[in-house]
């Protein structure tokens, strides 16, 4: 055990190694979008204009705390959402469904889709999903737009 | 007694106790120690604005200070993070200085370097190996003052805070304060000073009739000169110390108002946030970076290229990290061959097949054992496995920075805060004076914060974009962006001879980090005795992970004593008591869990009951787990443990730590686990690597031994080690399934 103390003084020097180079590292690339309290659509420019599908792909973000979309994702809290447009309620079969909702014999299409997104457990009581209604429409709508796309 | 276990050498502890701080003296052997604030030519001056900003404060000694309304403040160099440290530390000063606990308050000490807990870093030096080359010891003083400075070992690890923090330095500042108090008042009063008394922050002289509170004397006190080694109290004297006296922290997290790292607010500063992106392989720096999508999103302010990380600020940190989402990166080559999981446990296996039977760094060699393994009558063997690991602390890794003209100021939970400042100041060029490191309340660590790479990310962000950024890690790159306890192979031989007695033991592994005796089977007396390491690879980069090398060893080694004690036909108690003889504390520890788990009533009914006994950090802990294995997968219906800690100055706060130990070492054995693909960590946030849930715990029964007179012993990390082999030891009883490989649960998938 006499390098005992040794080794403990590697271990300090990898936790001392792990603090960052010696040599001050150089910004690669830096990108000025705006500075911070300007306003946020600079005038010059056009605004990026974006189709329905990618302003929902960026409105489901708030989804994805408990749902993925992505061919071959996980079930998370809630199921695996790709290609949810056209299947029937309770289809992903390795997802534990609320008995309401695998019960309830609802087609998935833009119609069911934005009543159970305004109002989950309005349109389907009992249902696990008891947070996550969207209530604007637009959103809603871009959203299902976007879902609808996973399944092309 | 065996010779393998060196903090077991009563004499040498002595002589490393009077040597490290009393003989040798606090100030001149280890200035940093405590009193640096009397130690002539000590720059109380530069120190004292810090630390007794306030109007009519006066400082006592650095570890203490008194102000004009009576409060006692006791400066805590430890981090507080869940552990109770801050509370405790201020427990045993208080008490020393015959303080009221209702009128003493906590203060984080700052990040400087005369805040080295010395008596730390020397353990991190030098483990508890009071063994040391004996040509090393006389400037044992030297080197370990000189290594804690150059580790910047302001460090709240290693289950040292009371141990060393606590017994050496607090509970000397409090008992010096006290007589620097005495002693004030004795000048003013006329009276010997012996004949003061002291009580509830009260300077009482009876036969005069005359009393004064503390706040009365403290600027006078401090003119005093500072006994360097006054006498500590006898445990009969304790009044706070051995007792549950409320956490001083309970009030702001009950309320919300106590601050973590993650609420940093800092006055006058209009905060941006950053989402950061490191590499998916360990090494790898980025070859181009495509932000078109990233700027035209809301809030976005800059797209940062910072070489090892991508970065982007916005006004909020869900807008950067939405952003961030889009951005595409394209890495360089990973450097490891290591590419899956299969590949780290492979080179593994070819490090240890290619040491062979006797090659490999000894560890630990005690008598012959290759020739004992001659005379063994049964030779058993079984080759175990762990995964690569991550802390998964509650409180996202996040740092706040501002740098501005040449000054750096970061809000960070941190275990290491000068390291941090070290860190920084490499990365960043700031010189380290100019770096102040504020470091809050940690929501969680577990070892996490033991490293400054989060806190330079931040500062490289804010010096780039010139304003103050708070830095926030979404779960999925804490998940698969950090450091980990590493995965781990370990294969083990055993000879017993015809009565069942294990007289050959030999083991080879393949990582070995920290303590430098985890891996010793020191508390069992077994004659012959090989312990060696294999040098392998490690594609992740190694962290301490709460009990770091014990959390493998000791699922390892109470997993081989219990196959060998099975082998040999015998009672998996009665085994390891026949080879603990020569150990009275671990007797009584293993004969009290045996009383409170009624370890020899019968098991019915698809129950049975493991247990495990593991020493570490000082501290003795034996655990005792009764499975139900009738719905074919284990589901634990009792946790039974027995500490003996030599003396525990809180035992409220310290079956929490027992608890939060063993909770936190089920986790990992039922469930914890990280794989490798393609040379990336495949899990990302709790829904994969998930935690032991309320109701999988069942009622936990801890029952605490003070042995006393030994020294005391860590309390944050003993609880976890011996956690997982009770559970597959009980798992085993229950089925006969020996459990070779963790995580438990998908093996009864």
């Amino acid at each position: 055990m006499r390098n005992s103390a040794f080794l403990a003084v590697g271990l300090l020097t990898v936790m001392l190694a792990a603090c960052g180079s010696a040599e001050p590292a150089p910004v690669v690339e830096q990108i000025v979008v705006r500075e911070p309290g300007a306003p946020v659509v600079d005038a010059g420019e056009a605004p990026a204009v974006l189709d329905k599908v990618a302003l929902g792909e960026e409105a489901f973000q708030a989804c994805t705390g408990c749902h993925n979309a992505q061919a071959g994702g996980p079930n998370m809290s809630g199921p695996n959402l790709h290609g949810v447009v056209g299947r029937k309620a309770g289809a992903v079969a390795s997802y534990d469904y609320s008995d309401a909702l695998a019960g309830s014999d609802i087609t998935w299409n833009y119609g069911t889709l934005d009543r159970f997104l305004a109002n989950p457990a309005g349109y389907v009581p009992g249902t696990d999903m008891v947070a996550g209604a969207v209530r604007d429409g637009e959103r809603r709508a871009a959203i299902v737009a976007y879902l609808a796309s996973t399944g092309e | 007694m065996n010779d393998l276990t060196p903090e077991k050498n009563p004499s040498r502890l002595a002589k490393w106790s009077r040597r490290g701080f009393i003989g040798a003296g606090v100030l001149a052997g280890g200035g940093l120690l405590i009193g640096i604030g009397v130690r002539s030519g000590n720059p109380i001056d530069a120190l004292a604005p810090k630390v007794a900003a306030g109007e009519g404060e006066q400082l006592v000694n650095s570890w203490v200070k008194i102000d004009t309304d009576n409060i006692v403040t006791a400066i805590v160099p430890h981090c507080e993070m869940g552990q109770g440290a801050h509370s405790v530390l201020a427990q045993m000063l208080a008490d020393e200085l015959d303080a009221a606990w209702d009128k003493v308050r906590v203060m984080q000490a700052p990040t400087d370097g005369s805040y080295i807990v010395t008596d730390t870093a020397r353990m991190f030096v030098a483990p508890f190996t009071m063994n040391a080359a004996d040509w090393i010891e006389p400037t044992w003083d030297g080197l370990f003052t000189q290594i804690g400075r150059f580790a910047d070992a302001l460090i709240t690890g290693g289950s040292s805070s009371i141990r060393t923090t606590g017994q050496h330095q607090m509970r000397v500042a409090g008992a010096a304060a006290r007589t620097m108090l005495k002693g004030a008042a004795a000048d003013a009063w006329g009276v010997p000073a012996k004949e003061i008394e002291t009580r509830d922050s009260t300077l009482i002289h009876t036969a005069s009739g005359k009393s004064a509170p503390y706040a009365e004397f403290a600027t006078a006190a401090a003119e005093q000169p500072m006994d360097q080694s006054p006498k500590l109290k006898d445990p009969s004297q304790y009044r706070l110390m051995g007792k549950s006296k409320a956490r001083t922290d309970i009030p702001s997290k009950v309320d919300g108002t106590a601050i973590f790292g993650m609420d940093a607010a800092p006055e006058g500063l209009d905060l941006s946030y950053a989402a950061t992106l490191r590499a998916p392989v360990p090494g790898q720096r980025v070859v181009s970076m495509d932000a078109m999508r990233a700027k035209g999103m809301r809030g976005v302010l800059q797209i940062l290229n910072l070489g090892d990380f991508v970065a982007v600020v916005a006004d909020s940190y869900w807008q950067a990290q939405q952003a961030l989402n889009t951005v595409k990166v394209e890495w360089t080559k990973p450097e490891s061959a290591i590419g899956s999981t299969q590949d780290q446990f492979d080179a593994y296996a070819a490090a240890i097949d290619a040491a062979g039977a006797t090659g490999g760094e000894e560890a630990a060699a005690k008598g012959d054992a290759a020739s004992a393994f001659e005379q063994a009558a049964t030779i058993i063997e079984a080759e175990y496995k762990v995964p690569y690991l991550a802390h998964a602390p509650m409180e996202p890794i996040n740092c706040t920075a501002h740098v501005k003209d040449g000054k750096c100021d970061v809000w960070t939970s941190t275990q290491v805060p000068l390291m941090v400042r070290t860190g920084i100041s490499d990365a960043t060029g700031i010189p380290k004076d100019a770096i102040n490191v504020h470091h809050p309340y940690l929501g969680g660590s577990f070892g996490r914060r033991l490293e400054a790479v989060y806190a330079t990310m931040a500062v490289r962000i804010a010096q780039a974009t010139g304003y103050p950024v708070k830095s926030v890690w979404s779960r999925e790159e804490d998940t698969q962006k950090a450091l980990y306890r590493p995965a781990e192979l370990s294969r083990f031989k055993g000879g017993l001879d015809d009565a069942g007695k294990l007289i050959a033991y030999d083991n080879i592994f393949t990582q070995r980090h920290d303590p430098a005796e985890a891996s010793v089977p020191g508390i069992y007396a077994i004659p012959n005795t090989s312990v060696r390491v294999a040098e392998a690879p490690l594609h992740l980069p190694f962290a301490a992970w709460r009990s770091v090398d014990h959390s493998q060893h000791g699922w390892f080694i109470e997993s081989f004593i219990d196959e060998a004690a099975h082998a040999a036909d015998a009672d998996p108690l009665d085994y390891r008591l026949a080879m603990l003889e020569g150990s009275p504390r671990h007797v009584a520890v293993l004969k009290k869990l045996a009383e409170m788990s009624e370890w020899s009533a019968a098991r019915t009914g698809g129950r049975a009951k493991g247990l495990a006994i593991v020493e570490s950090f000082g501290t003795i802990v034996a655990e005792a787990i009764e499975v139900d294995m009738s719905s074919g997968s284990p589901k634990m219906t009792n946790i039974w443990a027995v500490a003996d800690a030599g003396y525990v100055m809180n035992p409220d706060g310290f079956r929490n730590q027992m608890e939060g130990g063993m909770v936190y070492g089920l986790t990992a054995a039922m469930y914890g686990e990280l794989d490798l693909e393609d040379g990336t960590i495949v899990q990302s946030n709790f829904h994969d690597y998930r935690m032991l849930r309320m109701d999988e715990v069942p009622e936990i029964k801890v029952a605490i031994i003070n042995s006393g007179d030994v020294p005391v012993g860590g309390a944050g990390e003993p609880g976890l080690p011996p956690a997982a082999p009770a559970l597959t030891n009980a798992i085993f009883a229950a089925t006969g399934k020996r459990i070779r490989e963790l995580p438990i649960a998908k093996q009864f998938a």
